[in-house]
């Protein structure tokens, strides 16, 4: 059991363990070339169900022999019970969109405190399936919906109703039956608030633990609704599916630009999981002890990242690219352990000069999955009070001296550089779906969102130095009053100047920027492999696969589904 | 109909934006309603007033610091609303308590003074202390006035309707008292005349967030359509060139 004084103590101070600096592990292509971990949310969720054998089991089946139809789950943990309701309806293949815009899906799901009745689940009925143009209450506390995968899914069946087992290399290809292209919480649609989930619910007291939870809970569903039709089609020849290649299954997940403004509107609660998923290394880079068995269980998780990274299939080029330069760092990564490791530290060292970004991040993952006691108490600090307080009194001449000091990355970008300012965030009318737009080509940049910080820090910066001159002795609040224009980015400034990690180094009005990068790195927080980039805005990844299915829950558990591979077939 | 306060946040948010307030302030702005509905102090009903007048700040000159020495300072606000300039006047109070123990800072001509409830709570979260009275009114004149401990995270507020004749030149002026060393408390006098009066103690505000956190908030259709409508100036219009730079093929 770790504590936050113990924490506090390990991040700064005489005992602070050795982190990576700010410079380095904010560069925005790094945050980018970050893996699923043992912190990531998806693990510690699954940790969690397993450690404390949450009782999941249907309280309402009732599907046709296509599988359409209602499916209430019921869900016993240890702190409430709570029930997950799906709606399964036909969807003509010509109406399935992924994108937000999108008005009809195959599946749409809510995540519910309490037992569901026939009144509730009426009401459920008349607008979850409607999703934004629905409304429901706050005893919902996710929405969720997703697209089924009409290629995989109608080979499934197939071959499960012929008697035979999926083909695994196809489901190497596509892991999964269904994408889900959206899933809502923290009060979105009437539902209830993060505050009530937090303070309420125990069990989802996590971020995106309850969001998390509906994709496994879709993951289960998914395998179960095909084996069902299957089933139904031809009873005499049909074979349930052997659970490994069930495992194998994750949940497709489709994620757009709306995940990047998150991550530039919440620098808090992004900072905390830096700042945990750094503190596991430091802790790594010091405590973790080598021996025989560590180096030979450190080499089968290179090669069993070797061979998972084989199987991505992509048709991305520049995912291509990478996947191909990370196996050469793993083949790089296998030779140097071979030659012997003394300490942690030089052989992170050796991967900063010898490997990609993607190769290093990578090895960061490992190390963290061969220190479970090192890393996993640290699952318990991944949330943030979300204040970005002004510090009233500091004098403007210290302001200064922390804009020179933790953003200097701005102040050094030239934003009068062609195309430093070339692009613009904002919401369209469409769903108010997030876009990018080009400012000499398009119209509405004066309603671009606030996501520029690099250039925010630059301007303030600009206007505190001449301030500074004139009134040397006055504090940032007097400096509040006379440059209110100013506030927004002054309390950002102080308050990430608060934190060991602070804001992503990153110039995002950059005609070249890569929005792939911001959404890549939350998706890593959130555990997902097999990245598969459908343009530089959107990316398609894989959930939880390799996770345990809900039947085996109560069973032996050994938390080892980092990186999985196909099954044996 | 009955809205998360999320849902009201984000609105909030984007109402104020597309009323050109600035970033960080059109935050401010949305929490400081946000903040009063949520703890039953009526938040709502004190947008509602305001709403008409919003966009007229964006053309009334900034806040301006008319005196100050080390232990005070009176701000004229230029008939500005409390939700874009109050929260800098208190950050002035507070960096003044800092330095000295205990300071006053005068507002003048500042409108839905309520609103600074918000900063209150900010300040007592922050190991600070405040308190802040005001009078409102041009026919009949109420009384209010609310107060924090260092520490707590909850303030009291009182308010009263009064008997005091209206005056022609109402300043529409907030008196803000700050302490790092004292904890102040207030409520107001049982003064002559005075009616309707009512004091609700933190431990009730803070039972009024309770209802909000389990049960959202309760909120006019009219209302909720008009905060909507204001903030869709944020957005873009969409052509076939914008769907592109969301991402589609």
């Amino acid at each position: 059991m770790t504590t936050p004084a113990a924490i506090k103590a390990s991040l700064r101070g005489d005992n602070a363990l050795p982190l990576r600096p700010a410079s380095q592990v904010m560069d925005l292509e790094r945050l980018g070339a970050m893996h699923q971990s043992r912190l990531s949310f998806m693990r510690t969720l699954v940790r969690k169900i397993m450690r404390e054998r949450w009782q999941i089991e249907p309280a309402r089946f009732e599907l046709d022999q296509d599988g359409y139809g209602t499916v209430v789950y019921e869900i016993k943990a240890p702190h409430g019970l709570f029930s997950f309701v799906l709606f399964s309806n036909y969807l003509a293949p010509e109406d399935r969109n992924d994108r937000v815009i999108a008005t009809q899906w195959d599946l749409t799901m809510a995540l519910v405190d309490g037992e569901v009745d026939d009144i509730y689940l009426e009401k459920l009925r008349q607008n979850v399936p409607k999703q934004e143009a629905g409304r429901v209450d706050s005893r919902v506390f996710v929405l969720s919906r997703a697209n089924r995968s009409a290629r995989n899914f109608d080979y499934v069946v197939n071959q499960l109703a012929q008697g035979e087992q999926p083909d695994v290399k196809k489901i190497a290809d596509v892991g999964y039956l269904y994408r889900t292209t959206a899933v809502y919480g923290s009060g979105k649609l009437g539902m209830a608030d993060w505050e009530k989930v937090q303070s309420r619910w125990p069990d989802f007291a996590r971020p995106f633990a309850a969001e998390m939870f509906v994709c496994l809970m879709l993951r289960n569903f998914s395998l179960l609704q095909a084996e069902h039709i299957a089933q139904h089609k031809a009873p005499d020849s049909y074979q349930p599916m052997k659970p490994e290649i069930k495992r194998y299954f994750g949940i497709g997940n489709s994620t757009g630009l709306g995940m990047a403004p998150y991550l530039i509107n919440h620098p808090l609660l992004i900072n905390q999981w830096v700042e945990m998923r750094e503190l596991a290394l430091a802790r790594v880079r010091v405590l973790g002890n080598i021996d025989a068995r560590m180096l030979q269980q450190l080499k089968e998780l290179v090669q069993r990242s070797a061979i998972h990274t084989q199987q991505i299939m992509t048709e991305d080029d520049w995912q291509t690219q990478n996947n191909v330069r990370v196996l050469e760092d793993l083949a790089a990564l296998e030779q140097r352990v071979e030659e012997g490791v003394e300490d942690w530290d030089s052989l992170i060292h050796w991967s900063e000069e010898n490997c990609s970004l993607q190769g290093q991040e990578l090895l960061v993952s490992v190390l963290l999955e061969l220190y479970p006691e090192l890393v996993n108490d640290l699952e318990d600090y991944c949330s943030a009070e979300e204040f970005l307080d002004l510090d009233p009194l500091m004098p403007v001449a210290q302001l200064k001296e922390v804009i020179e000091q933790r953003y200097d990355w701005a102040l050094n970008l030239d934003f009068g550089a062609d195309g430093a300012r070339e692009i613009f965030w904002y919401r369209s009318e469409e769903k108010m779906e997030p876009r990018l737009g080009n400012t000499t080509e398009e119209d509405g940049k004066e309603k671009q969102m606030a996501l520029g910080v690099g250039y925010a820090v630059r301007k303030c910066y600009d206007q505190l130095s001449e301030y500074v001159a004139e009134h040397p002795e006055h504090s940032t609040a007097r400096f509040m009053v006379a440059r209110p224009k100013l506030r927004g980015i002054v309390r950002r400034i102080q308050s990430m100047n608060r934190c060991i990690y602070g804001d992503i180094q990153a110039n995002l009005l950059h005609r070249d920027v890569l929005p792939m990068h911001l959404l890549r790195a939350k998706l890593a927080f959130f555990g997902v492999s097999k990245f598969d980039p459908r343009s530089r805005l959107w990316v398609r990844n894989t959930m939880f696969q390799g996770a345990p299915l809900l039947e085996d829950i109560g069973k032996t558990f050994n938390d080892d589904w980092f990186m999985p591979l196909a099954p044996q077939q | 109909m009955n809205i998360s306060m999320n849902e009201l946040k984000a609105a909030l948010r984007r109402c104020f934006e597309a009323t050109g307030y600035f970033v960080g302030n059109y935050e401010d702005a949305a929490n400081m309603i946000l903040w009063l509905e949520k703890h039953g102090l009526n938040g709502l009903g004190e947008l509602k007033r305001a709403l008409p007048y919003i966009g007229e700040d964006r053309e009334k000159p900034l806040s301006n610091v008319v005196y100050e020495d080390n232990t005070s300072a009176i701000i004229d606000s230029k008939g500005r609303s409390a939700l874009n300039c109050i929260a800098a006047s208190v950050d002035l109070a507070h960096a003044k308590a800092l330095e000295v123990g205990i300071a006053t800072v005068t507002v003048h001509n500042c409108h839905n003074r309520k609103f600074i409830l918000k900063a209150l709570t900010d300040c007592g979260r922050r190991g600070i202390s405040v308190a802040a009275y005001w009078q409102n009114g041009s026919q009949t004149i109420t009384e209010h006035t609310a107060a924090i401990k260092a520490g707590d995270r909850y303030p009291s507020y009182s308010e009263a309707t009064t008997s005091l004749e209206a005056s022609t030149d109402d300043k529409q002026a907030l008196t803000i008292i700050c302490s790092s060393r004292v904890d102040l408390t207030s409520s107001l006098q049982h003064s002559r005349g005075n009616r309707n009066a009512s004091y609700i103690t933190p431990e009730q505000v803070a039972l009024n967030k309770e209802h909000s956190v389990d049960n959202g908030i309760e909120i006019d259709d009219a209302l909720w359509a008009e905060i909507n409508r204001i903030g869709e100036g944020v957005l873009v219009e969409s052509s076939e060139r914008s769907r592109q730079g969301a991402g589609g093929r």
